[in-house]
């Protein structure tokens, strides 16, 4: 059964540092009170338009390996498939803050209005990144009320479209958890709407089956960051 | 000219209104538009870029500069034979196909036009072919294509492919760019350049046609 998660908004907005990162500014730059300005702004069209929303499924690995198998399209060798077949629980996720935030972005976008337009998709963007983590610390939740948890272990949630696992993943994902619950939809390039939207599995397990070496075929010329900044909080963690 | 030099500060603070109202005194004043977009416009978006690139402003200030350049731009145009703005090259970029994020193909967008390139936005989830086809008809110097999921890279290989197969590899220069891309997959695939960011963009593209 699909449960809807509440997220409080004030969970995912984002602090000042994280979205002034996003748009390229080093943390220890002298921010010019115009640019906190178009940053707070920002922050009070997100809280008075965005509707987070979430849903969650729980699957067990047989039925997220033909899931995760999607379309045949994944790298000969991820790091998810280690992950997820040395995990104790997992559970298909989709969320999304909603179709009007996109439009305000557009809208700003085409009134030549950049800087509040690229300000307020950072706002969102990072938003959507948090509201996973809400998803992450509420799975947790639940299996520790449970008492489904151990000592050390974890929630991470994992996306089609990054570390090999190909976005024609989201099919399979989608026809498994009808996002469209919540207003989602999936195109024939597997792309949500509305864009600021996020899909994947949460994988709980032991702390250690998340952290992998970047020796994948495609880690060489990939130069994101992001699994490397996981792995190192997973590591620093205790 | 001091009117010129008053359009081109007013840019670099970003200044929307106030570069309004000078470009129209310097229509009113029947300066050539030419020099008004180059010696006025194009020339304080020069020196944004050049402070940017030196980390002395940041990304919302040169949105806000390429604000105020799109205002007196879109002044200018209406002067000019058929409203076609004289430009630099023609570039055609796009998010590839599979990827539907565009925040950094659209600064992209927006940095080249400011720096005087005629920029051909075919928007997200772009696939190869219409990448080609359109640079082909319109007979654009470069494509431009942005990609942040990792497992869309491959699309940016299959668009210099199809570029070999119609051989127009070389005479349209290919430029790739996003969050996961590298100056190493760039030379892996056999893109002609890769832009860090959308500043760097600008002057790839020039380096590209020749210009620097």
């Amino acid at each position: 059964m699909n449960k809807r998660v509440p997220i409080n908004i004030n969970d995912i907005i984002p602090s000042s540092k994280d979205v002034l990162h996003h748009q390229g500014i080093p943390e220890d730059s002298v921010v010019p009170d115009h640019i906190i300005s178009l940053f707070e702004d920002a922050v009070k069209v997100f809280e008075e338009k965005a509707k987070p929303v979430a849903i969650i499924k729980k699957v067990t690995a047989n039925e997220f390996n033909d899931i995760f198998e999607g379309e045949g399209k994944n790298e000969d060798q991820t790091p998810l498939e280690n992950i997820y077949s040395h995990s104790d629980d997992l559970a298909l996720f989709a969320l999304t803050v909603g179709s009007e935030i996109v439009d305000i972005i557009n809208d700003l976008f085409n009134k030549k209005d950049f800087a509040r337009g690229a300000m307020l998709d950072s706002v969102a963007s990072m938003a959507a990144d948090k509201a996973v983590e809400v998803l992450e610390a509420y799975l947790y939740n639940n299996l520790s009320e449970k008492n489904l948890t151990k000592n050390g272990s974890i929630v991470l949630g994992y996306s089609p479209g990054y570390c090999g696992w190909d976005l024609s993943g989201q099919k399979k994902l989608f026809q498994r958890l009808n996002p469209a619950e919540i207003g989602i939809t999936l195109n024939d390039s597997y792309l949500m709407s509305p864009l600021k939207s996020v899909s994947g599995v949460l994988v709980h397990g032991d702390k250690e089956i998340h952290v992998f070496e970047s020796s994948f075929t495609f880690c060489s010329y990939c130069k994101n960051q992001t699994c490397h900044n996981r792995i190192k909080k997973i590591l620093n963690s205790g | 000219m001091e009117l010129l030099s008053e359009i081109s500060k007013q840019l670099e603070f970003g200044n929307d209104e106030k570069v309004h109202e000078l470009t129209k005194d310097a229509i009113a004043s029947n300066i050539d538009p030419k020099i008004i977009l180059n010696d006025g416009l194009i020339s304080g978006m020069n020196v944004i870029g050049e402070q940017f690139r030196k980390h002395e402003i940041f990304l919302p200030d040169v949105l806000m500069a390429a604000k105020a350049m799109y205002v007196g731009m879109e002044l200018l145009k209406p002067l000019f034979i058929k409203d076609k703005i004289p430009s630099l090259g023609k570039i055609v970029i796009g998010t590839v196909k599979g990827d539907l994020h565009d925040l950094g193909k659209n600064l992209v967008g927006i940095m080249l036009k400011g720096a005087g390139f005629e920029v051909i936005d075919l928007g997200k989830d772009v696939p190869p072919e219409k990448f080609v086809e359109t640079a082909k008809d319109e007979r654009a110097d470069l494509i431009g294509m942005s990609a942040l999921l990792t497992t869309t890279l491959p699309v940016m290989q299959e668009v210099i492919n199809l570029l070999k197969q119609n051989n127009l590899a070389g005479e349209i220069k290919t430029i790739i760019g996003g969050a996961p891309v590298s100056k190493e997959y760039a030379e892996k695939i056999g893109a002609d350049a890769f832009a860090f960011d959308a500043s760097n963009s600008v002057l790839v593209a020039k380096e590209l046609i020749g210009i620097i």
